[in-house]
């Protein structure tokens, strides 16, 4: 009984304990675009040649992938929770799909990534389509 | 019932196949596989936990302490200076390492609860969400951590099991079936553990990340057809491509 007792208060204790993000941090619809530059910077133009350049250096046959970009979107990320869980990047997120072949030359199913800009650099890449310490300020 | 040597060395065996396969398939990269590694073999032992007098339990309380203390360590290292760390982590290692242990032997019973399938998969998803709220991993990274270690785990309980047939005189030991379990149910209490492990699994998913990754990299056509590409040179080299 106690040893239930003690997995079901840890158990309560992770659904408790981890903050929730507050996507209320972004600014909302309507705000000038001065005002949304002046926190999240001038979205990056040559995103597209960026990424490509990116992955090809990162990813194995990298190069040879077919690539797949949204336009820039706001996001922002916390660092993780034993690191403080501060927002840590405010920026623009461009999500982008990768098809890298396989290592026989089959063509495989593309691999989302959610590539993290701060103007033209690119920050880090976040494999998937969402992360529980990022907030998507633009869906 | 397998000891620990043979808990760990079998679980250590799986593991490497395992996190090799995956670095293989390009699911993870190299430092990651070897965390895998390390994660997959803790699972083998972490069955054992209950076990008042086991090696898994200090080894178990060990790799935890330090976990914890690390994790001080580096939450605070931009404010604290070092001698505030060292101490504040002397005081935790010590109340975790001997206090809780103690605490811990005197509740726990071993082949309860802590030896079943749903226990296992708790681990596994709390690993997960560790792994993604505490150190910021990808949802892949995370869940394949979740899934080394509820890999281990199992490889665990299954050889529990395998040690309770008795080959020789053809004969199942007392210990069988109090392994590889979903629940316990004779007594209104183990009624109440194994109901609670259950509610706390759906509550624990709330929070872990998706596992729409780890369907597509390891449980999809995709990842057979990967997994098939590896198994034998792709080229009809062998050993020099």
């Amino acid at each position: 009984m106690k040893k239930s007792i003690i997995v079901s208060v840890v158990a309560m204790l992770f659904v408790g304990c981890v903050p929730q993000p507050k996507p209320s941090i972004g600014l909302g619809v309507g705000i000038g675009s001065s005002v949304i530059h002046s926190e999240y910077g001038q979205p990056p133009r040559n995103y597209r040649v960026a990424i490509r350049n990116y992955f090809s250096a990162k990813l194995k046959r990298g190069s040879t992938a077919r690539y797949a970009f949204s336009t820039p979107k706001r996001a922002y990320k916390r660092k993780g929770l034993v690191y403080g869980g501060d927002v840590s990047w405010k920026g623009w997120r461009v999500e982008t799909s990768v098809a890298v072949p396989s290592r026989t030359g089959r063509e495989q199913r593309p691999r989302n990534y959610m590539v993290l800009f701060k103007g033209e650099q690119i920050v880090e890449d976040i494999l998937g389509n969402s992360h529980s310490l990022l907030v998507k300020v633009d869906p | 019932m397998a000891n620990f040597n043979t808990h760990f060395s079998v679980a250590a065996g799986a593991s490497a196949f395992v996190s090799a396969t995956l670095l293989s398939m390009e699911v993870v990269s190299p430092e990651q596989a070897v965390v895998a590694f390390g994660l997959g073999t803790l699972g083998g032992l972490l069955p054992d936990v209950d076990s008042a007098h086991s090696k898994s339990i200090k080894v178990g309380f060990n790799v935890l302490t330090l976990l914890i203390t690390i994790m001080l360590i580096f939450a605070k290292s931009a404010t604290y200076s070092l001698v505030e760390m060292t101490l504040s982590s002397v005081v935790v290692f010590v109340t975790i390492r001997y206090a809780f242990l103690e605490l811990f032997r005197k509740i726990s019973k071993h082949r309860g609860m802590f030896h079943s399938i749903p226990v296992a998969l708790i681990w596994g998803v709390v690993v997960a969400i560790l792994a993604q709220w505490f150190f910021a991993l990808n949802s892949l990274v995370s869940w394949v951590y979740g899934f080394m270690i509820i890999f281990g785990y199992l490889v665990h309980l299954i050889l529990d099991e395998l040690y309770s047939v008795d080959l020789g005189g053809r004969r199942m030991k007392k210990s069988f079936g109090t392994a590889l379990k979903v629940g316990m149910f004779k007594t209104k209490e183990q009624q109440i553990h194994t109901a609670i492990i259950y509610v706390a699994i759906p509550l624990l998913f709330m929070m872990a990340p998706e596992t729409t990754m780890l369907q597509e990299s390891l449980f999809s056509k995709e990842a057979w057809l990967t997994f098939l590409d590896i198994v034998l040179p792709y080229d009809g080299k062998w050993f020099f491509h």
